[in-house]
């Protein structure tokens, strides 16, 4: 059972103040813990540093890596620019897609894993990579990725 | 030539460079650095002593040392690799330029595709607080500087000094109208020096061997070592570093590239260069360094490589200005076109290759001004048009 | 002042230091477009339709915000800057609903009048779907995402001048939109319904809901006997919104009203000395209650007649809602009367009675529909037109306006003062209550010559004036003797809430805050002509202080018609029957 959003936005807040500048901080530390940010932190965030709601939704909606839709309890992230697609990143999506049974952009039933590509993640030395929760994997084959995806919890 | 520097297996000793600068004045620091020609190691090339010197000069109350960690560029990993091996000699260089500019306080702007390398980042700065090289009253120097980790959120634009900041600020990474510029009115309005993690790296070794050291380091009138993240069709992809000035064809061979057709050098945002151009240099007299080269070989599809760089501006666009938001929507839509027959002559081509031009001087920050860069070279020099062109003659 | 020198298209021209390209070229007489760029607000340069090319810069330089420097070498007409204004506005026309016939702002569009002039006829962008129009209406405000091109200048309007900030760029790079938080509807979020994002839109992307089939209808129909009301501030608009020269056209307005087919032409400012008759007086019952009786009353006293205004208190200052006047605002004080008192008077069914209102706002076609705007009865106002609507009809009815006699209100609630008038402009309130109120405790007039209080005028932000009492005071009065009257006025919301953290904090001490949600008051509503820039609000408030100078009565009190309802209907202000029909509450909304 995962925390209340507004424990952890005034958790964030102690840690961090309510200076204006603290908000990409505070929204990834609600992204973090719960995979995405809900409404009421968002409006708790807001009020926190005095700015409108709609500015945090703006904010949420510009970085990749924030979200404000629920998402999958891992984030599988596949490198899609071409260093990577150049080492085979295709069969390994197709890999990955298979073995969860989703689209890209998705997130399986079970609520187990959100598939999506990225820009760039700085590993094209040892292409095709991608991140799982943060952590790379990299000289991926569709063999290995599968197995990777299927070990997710 | 390769040659080692940032890389070098024996590196001097932690914090010697900072105990030298303290024996000096701040602003001599900045002179050094600034008569040393050191270029922006991310890409742009803006010499950085320009900007520790004008910050330096600038009035403010407090002033920032910013470290620009968010290399996003396609095929760039240089940065992440000073990261994990070298990220105390980043710190120290980012202390220099505090104490150059007179900050006590810098931010490191880590992507967040990097989380993994925050506790190497924070074991490196506990360990230099440890040593008394960052921290209250350094060396008893009276000086003091300390470092904050920021993360990025998944957006390459923020690789845009002032986008960066906005980020930093807590908002939508949108470049800032310049003038100002950060030097300044940068973090919070306050002068502050947005640096690539290579060029702090390169700092402390420049503070320690002088300038003139520094600038033999380059060829051909250029200065220092730069480093190079090579991918694509080659058998040792890596980091490598050479001279700045070196020709491409160096970097190749080493790298081992096989049967070359095109190579791209300052990632998606650079130039396409052609098998025949080895002998062209890694400079910004001639192709943009940022770190990034990429190998094609003859088997490549360039078209497609292109669509890939489309796809990535048109995700990776802030959306703020005109040319850059609706033109890289057009000029992915126009490789479609290419490949379906859509465009095929050099007249449907024409207006496409046009708004190049125009996103190149007409874009608010260099994303939207270089973005056209890929689409110009390869349809130019590597996408064959079809030999009968089927736009007039009415069925269509 | 020292100027700088530049070179402007091989010309030599002196500006003074500061200023931008843009700038120094239109004073110079230099026309260069622009579409992001608005004189309210702060400037973006993300259009890029304004660049220029100047000597040793790489690239194009936006005008509007690049800074003039010393010898400067500027071309705005280059072949370069002709490619690249003309591939920007292609591309922004590309994804555009570009049928501007359909569009409410046909032939008043910027983006429209570029085109033109850059001949855009063959656009080589012009290749890919057009968006889909996606129309998004609340009450006051309607947005359609398919005619935005993004200058943001709604979402710099909102945030600046209103401080409400409730529209903002979301997603980024093609995917851009302008949104709300959670994409919610704009009556679901706490926009203000001022309209003030819809007269700086360069397109038709946002505009006002509509009622004219509603009133057309109405008039078509024999059984109804439609009422209508103009506010101050439209007088000095209609002549604009039909490309006349401002001025205040109040007797060809009456008469474009008949003969659009109103059953009666009536007007706003009769009950805007209504209002003044009615708050007057609670204001001085509220001194007396605290300086007197010594019992807590929420003082300062906020002007109630500006929705917007109420909209944003009840959402973001909500614990200050006691000290709003209790007043409904003229319309509604309008609408209320025109089913019970003027129904009565014209013997007519109240049922069958339709109230429009012509306003320079948005905001009152929310606050027509609110719940608390019943005490007739009935809905108390039906519909509300702007004054771009009423410019509209009046176009749609083939009606030449300069061409029509000026001709008076109809009686009953068509009388109106000066003071009624002067509603219209920020301050316009406090001076008209000023007036009233200081006769009554005096029992002279405001010692001011010609009764204008020109320290309550003006286009600042905030004002504020004492006003001090004589020694001598008319009986009941006595303990005001001597005091001075301290009040403050407050336009455009920033404005507003500005004001309104100085009264939270105590650090403001006012007994009296006018308070309008549009910059310039009610002259530059969100439903007057566009453009709506200081110029056109300078223009239009001339305008108003011309019509208060012009009338023969120039206090509330002395309006024959208000003297007569009093004496008829309502018998005295703040009365049980003012209480009913003039009076209302206000409620707490979510802050965010």
């Amino acid at each position: 059972m995962s925390r209340d959003c507004m424990e952890i936005v005034a958790e964030g807040l102690r840690e961090y103040g309510s200076g204006r500048e603290r908000m990409i901080q505070l929204l990834t530390k609600v992204n973090e813990e719960l995979g995405f940010i809900p409404p009421e932190a968002m409006i708790g965030i807001a009020e926190a540093l005095s700015v409108s709601a709609a500015e945090v939704y703006s904010v949420v909606s510009f970085y990749s890596f924030l979200s404000a839709e629920p998402r999958g309890r891992n984030i599988v992230r596949i490198c899609s620019t071409i260093s990577c697609a150049m080492q085979g990143q295709r069969e390994v999506l197709e890999a990955v897609r298979g073995e969860l049974g989703i689209e890209v952009g998705d997130t399986t039933a079970d609520g187990r894993v959100t598939l999506e590509t990225t820009a760039c993640i700085g590993l094209c030395d040892q292409a095709p990579a991608m991140l799982v929760n943060g952590t790379p994997h990299t000289r991926l084959t569709p063999e290995k990725a599968r197995g990777i995806v299927a070990g997710l919890k | 030539m390769e040659r080692k520097v940032l890389l070098a297996e024996n590196q001097p000793e932690l914090g010697s460079a900072l105990r030298k600068a303290l024996g000096m004045t701040p602003a001599d620091v900045a002179f050094e650095v600034r008569d040393a020609k050191l270029q922006g190691r991310g890409g742009a090339g803006f010499p950085a002593g320009v900007k520790w010197v004008l910050a330096g000069g600038a009035s403010g109350d407090r002033k920032y040392v910013v470290c620009n960690a968010d290399e996003g560029e396609p095929g760039t990993f240089k940065d992440r690799v000073l990261l994990e091996k070298y990220a105390d000699r980043l710190i120290e260089g980012m202390a220099l330029g505090g104490y150059a500019i007179g900050s006590d306080q810098g931010y490191i702007y880590l992507r967040a595709e990097y989380p993994y390398l925050v506790p190497v980042i924070e074991k490196a700065a506990a360990e230099m607080r440890r040593k008394n090289l960052l921290g209250a009253n350094i060396l008893g120097s009276g000086f003091s500087f300390d470092i904050e980790l920021r993360m990025g959120a998944g957006a390459y634009v923020c690789g845009e000094e002032t986008a960066l900041l906005e980020s930093m600020e807590g908002r939508r990474g949108e470049p800032r109208n310049k003038p100002p510029f950060p030097v300044n009115a940068g973090y919070l309005n306050k002068p502050t020096i947005v640096n690539n993690v290579e060029t702090f790296c390169a700092v402390p070794h420049i503070i320690l061997n002088g300038a003139e050291w520094f600038i033999g380091l380059g060829e051909g009138g250029d200065s220092g070592t730069k480093l190079f993240s090579i991918s694509g069709d080659v058998e040792r992809p890596g980091v490598y570093e050479l001279a700045m000035g070196s020709s491409i064809g160096e970097l190749l061979d080493l790298a081992g590239a096989r049967d070359v057709q095109a190579v791209q050098v300052g990632g998606a945002s650079g130039r396409t260069i052609k098998k025949g151009d080895s002998a062209r240099v890694l400079s910004f007299r001639d192709l943009p360094p940022g770190g990034s080269v990429i190998v094609f070989d003859s088997s490549r599809d360039m078209l497609e490589v292109l669509e890939n760089f489309m796809e990535f501006f048109v995700h990776e666009s802030c959306g703020q200005c005109t040319p850059c938001r609706e033109g890289n929507a057009r000029l992915l839509h126009a490789v479609t076109a290419l490949r379906e027959g859509d465009v095929c002559c050099q007249e449907c081509l024409q207006p496409f290759i046009d708004l190049c031009d125009v996103m190149a001087v007409s874009s608010k920050c260099g994303l939207g001004q270089t973005a056209g860069n890929c689409f110009r070279d390869m349809v130019g020099g590597f996408v064959e048009l079809p030999l009968e062109c089927n736009c007039e003659g009415g069925d269509s | 002042m020292p100027g700088i020198n530049l070179k402007v298209n091989g010309k030599d021209i002196m500006v003074r230091e500061g200023v931008t390209v843009l700038e120094a070229c239109r004073q110079s007489g230099i026309d260069i477009p622009t579409l992001c760029h608005h004189p309210d607000i702060s400037t973006a340069g993300n259009c890029r339709v304004c660049v220029v090319e100047v000597d040793g810069s790489r690239t194009l330089m936006p005008a509007c915000i690049t800074p003039i420097t010393p010898n400067m070498v500027v071309h705005t007409d280059s072949p370069k800057v002709r490619k690249s204004r003309k591939a920007v506005l292609e591309l922004i026309l590309a994804s555009h609903n570009s049928n501007c016939p359909e569009c409410v702002r046909n032939k008043n569009c910027e983006l429209q009048e570029l085109a033109e002039r850059y001949c855009l006829t063959d656009n080589p962008f012009q290749t890919m779907d057009k968006p889909e129009s996606f129309i998004e209406v609340s009450p006051g405000v309607v947005r359609d995402e398919s005619r935005c091109i993004m200058c943001t200048r709604c979402v710099r309007t909102c945030e600046e001048l209103q401080s409400v900030a409730v529209i903002k760029p979301m997603e980024r790079s093609n995917h851009v939109y302008i949104g709300t938080f959670q994409d919610m509807g704009l009556s679901e979020v706490p926009c203000t319904q001022c309209g003030q994002c819809i007269n700086r839109c360069p397109t038709g992307a946002l505009y006002e809901r509509s009622e004219i089939g509603e009133v057309l209808a109405a008039i078509e129909d024999p059984d109804k006997f439609v009422v209508v009301q103009t506010a101050p501030a439209v007088r000095v608009g209609i002549g604009e919104a039909l490309g006349l020269p401002t001025d205040h056209n109040t007797g060809q307005m009456a008469a474009a009203l008949r003969r659009l087919g109103f059953n009666r032409v009536l007007d706003t400012d009769f009950s805007a000395d209504l209002t003044i008759m009615e708050e007057g007086h609670e204001l001085l019952f509220r001194l007396k209650k605290a300086l007197v009786d010594k019992e807590p009353v929420a003082l300062p006293m906020f002007t109630s007649c500006s929705p917007g205004w109420i909209k944003f208190i009840e959402h973001k200052h909500s614990a200050l809602l006691p000290n709003l006047s209790s007043c409904k605002s003229p319309q509604q004080m309008f609408g209320a009367l025109a089913k019970t008192y003027l129904a009565e008077k014209e013997g007519v069914d109240p049922s069958k009675v339709v109230s429009v209102s012509i306003m320079p706002c948005t905001a009152k076609k929310f606050e027509k529909d609110r719940p608390e705007m019943r005490d007739s009865g009935y809905q108390d106002v039906d519909y509300v037109l702007t004054t771009r609507e009423l410019a509209r009809m009046i176009k749609m009815a083939g009606l030449r306006f300069d061409r029509l006699p000026e001709e008076p209100f109809d009686r009953f609630m068509g009388e109106s003062t000066g003071a009624a008038a002067i509603f219209g402009a920020t301050g316009g309130v406090m001076e008209a209550a000023l007036r009233t109120a200081y006769e009554v405790v005096t029992g002279s007039e405001v010692p001011f010559p010609g009764l204008n209080i020109c320290a309550v005028r003006g286009m600042e932000g905030i004002k504020e004036a004492d006003i001090p009492m004589p020694s001598k005071m008319a009986p009941g009065w006595e303990f005001l003797a001597g005091a001075t009257l301290k009040v403050a006025i407050a336009h455009g919301l920033a404005n507003a809430d500005k004001l309104m953290r100085m009264v939270e904090s105590g650090e403001a001490s006012y007994h009296f805050i006018e308070i309008m949600a549009c910059p310039g008051g009610c002259i530059g509503g969100g439903g007057q002509p566009i453009p709506t820039d200081m110029e056109h609000r300078l223009a239009r408030m001339k305008a108003i202080y011309a019509e208060d100078e012009r009338l023969p009565l120039r206090k509330s009190h002395e309006n024959p018609e208000i003297q007569m309802i009093y004496a008829e209907y309502l018998e005295k202000p703040l009365g049980h029957r003012s209480h009913k029909l003039l009076h209302t509450t206000y409620k707490a909304r979510g802050r965010t």
